[in-house]
């Protein structure tokens, strides 16, 4: 697993497109040819007790390339049981689960359908090709009395593909992570909501006007406004945000200032949405942020929102108080609670699982524990990813079947190594500001 | 004589419109011609003036539904500057809107059959060729943009496979449950993507030209 995850980091780009040639040419068509080669292929193993990972992880390679998106899936869990994000940035976001650019006709259709016109009879203009490519759909920009918007379209039947493709993955994931069926359902549950929540035009709308409205305080945040009448359950409109996107204004070689600026408005508004709003955008993927001329940062794409229960919020970040004061009944409560550990493990594995993620916990809550933290540090980083090596490569934790940690950790953790993975990008200096409680 | 001929039209498709509705409320044909046109306040010589048979209503309810189709595709503003796949593209999704108005009438006639092409329904027919007619408009002018490739043999047949894809496409729709027939729409931009793919200058072109060079340089 662990060489895996390092060849995936160094994938040249072309060998990324050759695999998306993959997929447009063959795999799209074959989906029954999948399922008869995933049954031709596993199920014989499956009775030999011996189960080589090293064949799953073969299988698992190969099938990457042909059906990138839901694979992604799979990858994304692998990643939650290691806990740590060596190939994270990108990989897991919706926009893997790219369907193929819709033609005008089926955009002028689709207009037709929702509000009984074409685009040229709602905007002045529209440009018939799209500008960007979004998470199961695409952006069009039109223009209507002197303002730009961004039409977001959503390819028709992406919903109800979803739950097929996540069964298509579940056989590979199981045999991959190590984890019983029912084990595995406890985690897919949480993700085809999310991915379902995601298909969802009308959620998104709400939540991202809803966010916009209640972080608009945030120094130099801003958000597009939505436009409802403009919208319909597959198409979305609001504001154009002009701007550059992370990488390209990082060529622009800005100062470090506006570097600390953008990244420290970065961090204002996650630390807003998970300590006040208890409702996170869990999707901080770069192109998802757009950077805007007067220094400011823009959001946009509510597609991926978490709501964190309350219970689950004050375990999971009691843990990353500092040094861990707590006592050793009260932080195996948590660890209980967080389902980090169980009452089906023998007492070995509960001290080894303890001992693990102590030193997980102590690491990757380092930013909270000073008042600055400086991401550009990539030795920080680089200890993030050995010890994730070193876990994985481990026998006690590939040994153990159970799924551990709750299913709400999984959208929080993906949401703070993107984050911290961002501002790695940005090389900033934050303040890293924490709730009163937790001081 | 220009009356005339709006009577002549208006009868047609009162015909017409009373042919479906009595499919729609009976779900099957009217037992005869003097039947129907006694319904219709119509005398049964009267009626064959205008059609011979059910046969030719049900065909003319195909042409109407492909007639209006075009119509309508060619009065889309941006039509003209669409690429070839994009026409067909349009056509299709034009074509389903059209026949979404009459589909409880298709579904009385068509619902039960697995397969239409063996053999094709005879009120069909003429649509077929109407419909081929207007594909290799389609096909002629992505020759001439090269989006489509010229092949030996190959590309003669091209509007047969399109009219295939064009049946393959209404009994999809004809058995879609999918909400506003989303399902439908995909297919459509799948197999008509897929078909355009075929199509198109591909490896293969380049493989047999090199195979031909290999052999011919022996």
């Amino acid at each position: 697993m662990a060489n895996n995850i390092k060849e995936q980091t160094s994938i040249p780009v072309s060998k990324v497109q050759r695999a998306a040639k993959f997929i447009q040419t063959g795999a799209r068509v074959g989906g029954n040819y999948m399922k008869h080669y995933a049954q031709k292929v596993v199920n014989p193993s499956m009775t030999k007790e011996q189960l080589h990972l090293d064949n799953a992880t073969d299988i698992y390679d190969s099938l990457s390339e042909l059906k990138g998106s839901a694979l992604k899936v799979a990858q994304m869990m692998a990643m939650d049981k290691n806990m740590l994000p060596r190939a994270y940035q990108d990989k897991f976001t919706m926009a893997q689960y790219s369907a193929p650019p819709l033609s005008y006709p089926l955009v002028v259709k689709t207009f037709k359908q929702y509000f009984g016109e074409s685009p040229e009879g709602i905007f002045d203009t529209f440009t018939p090709s799209a500008v960007n490519a979004a998470s199961i759909g695409q952006v069009h920009q039109a223009t209507k009395d002197g303002k730009t918007y961004a039409v977001k379209i959503q390819y028709p039947g992406v919903a109800s593909s979803v739950s097929s493709d996540l069964n298509l993955v579940k056989p590979f994931a199981r045999r991959l992570l190590n984890m019983n069926e029912r084990e595995l359902e406890h985690y897919m549950d949480e993700v085809e909501e999310k991915l379902l929540e995601e298909t969802n035009y009308d959620l998104e709308i709400n939540r991202g006007t809803e966010i916009a409205k209640a972080c608009g305080h945030i120094e130099n945040l801003t958000f597009p406004i939505y436009y409802k009448d403009l919208s319909s359950p597959r198409i979305i409109t609001m504001d154009w945000m002009q701007g550059l996107h992370i990488r390209e204004w990082l060529m622009t070689n800005p100062s470090q200032e506006f570097k600390n600026k953008i990244g420290q408005a970065m961090w204002d508004f996650y630390h807003y949405q998970v300590h006040e709003l208890l409702k996170v955008h869990a999707d901080p993927h770069p192109g998802n942020f757009i950077i805007q001329e007067n220094e400011k940062l823009a959001v946009i794409d509510f597609g991926c929102v978490k709501v964190i229960p309350e219970d689950f919020y004050k375990g999971y970040f009691a843990l990353i108080k500092k040094d861990l004061f707590i006592k050793q009944e009260e932080l195996d409560k948590i660890f209980f609670d967080l389902e980090f550990i169980s009452v089906k493990d023998t007492p070995a594995e509960q001290e080894y699982f303890k001992a693990i993620f102590r030193e997980m916990i102590s690491l990757l809550g380092r930013p909270f524990h000073v008042e600055e933290f400086d991401f550009s540090d990539d030795s920080y980083f680089q200890q993030i990813f050995k010890l994730g090596d070193r876990i994985s490569n481990d026998k006690m934790f590939r040994k153990s079947k159970l799924a551990r940690g709750s299913r709400h950790g999984l959208y929080i953790n993906r949401t703070y190594f993107g984050l911290y993975n961002l501002l790695n990008q940005l090389q900033a200096n934050i303040t890293t500001t924490k709730p009163d409680w937790l001081k | 004589m220009t009356e005339n001929i709006e009577n002549q039209i208006d009868y047609r498709e009162a015909i017409i419109q009373g042919y479906v509705e009595h499919m729609l409320e009976h779900g099957r044909q009217p037992a005869s011609v003097f039947k129907f046109a006694k319904s219709l306040n119509m005398k049964e010589e009267e009626f064959y003036n205008y059609f011979t048979s059910f046969e030719a209503i049900k065909s003319a309810v195909w042409e109407m539904i492909f007639a209006k189709t075009v119509a309508e595709l060619e009065g889309q503003e941006v039509y003209p500057s669409y690429t070839s796949r994009e026409k067909l593209l349009g056509f299709f999704f034009t074509w389903i809107e059209n026949l979404k108005k009459n589909r409880s009438y298709l579904l009385s006639l068509y619902g039960g059959q697995s397969d239409l092409k063996h053999p094709l329904p005879q009120e069909m027919k003429s649509f077929k060729s109407k419909f081929k007619d207007f594909v290799n408009e389609i096909i002629l002018e992505g020759k001439e943009t090269e989006e489509i490739a010229n092949r030996p043999y190959l590309s003669d047949r091209y509007d047969e496979a399109i009219w295939l894809q064009g049946m393959f496409v209404f009994q999809f729709w004809i058995k879609d449950t999918s909400p506003g027939f989303e399902k439908t729409d995909a297919a459509i931009e799948k197999s008509v993507n897929f078909a355009f793919d075929l199509m198109g200058k591909s490896a293969v072109d380049s493989f047999v030209d090199f195979a031909k060079f290999l052999y011919q340089s022996k």
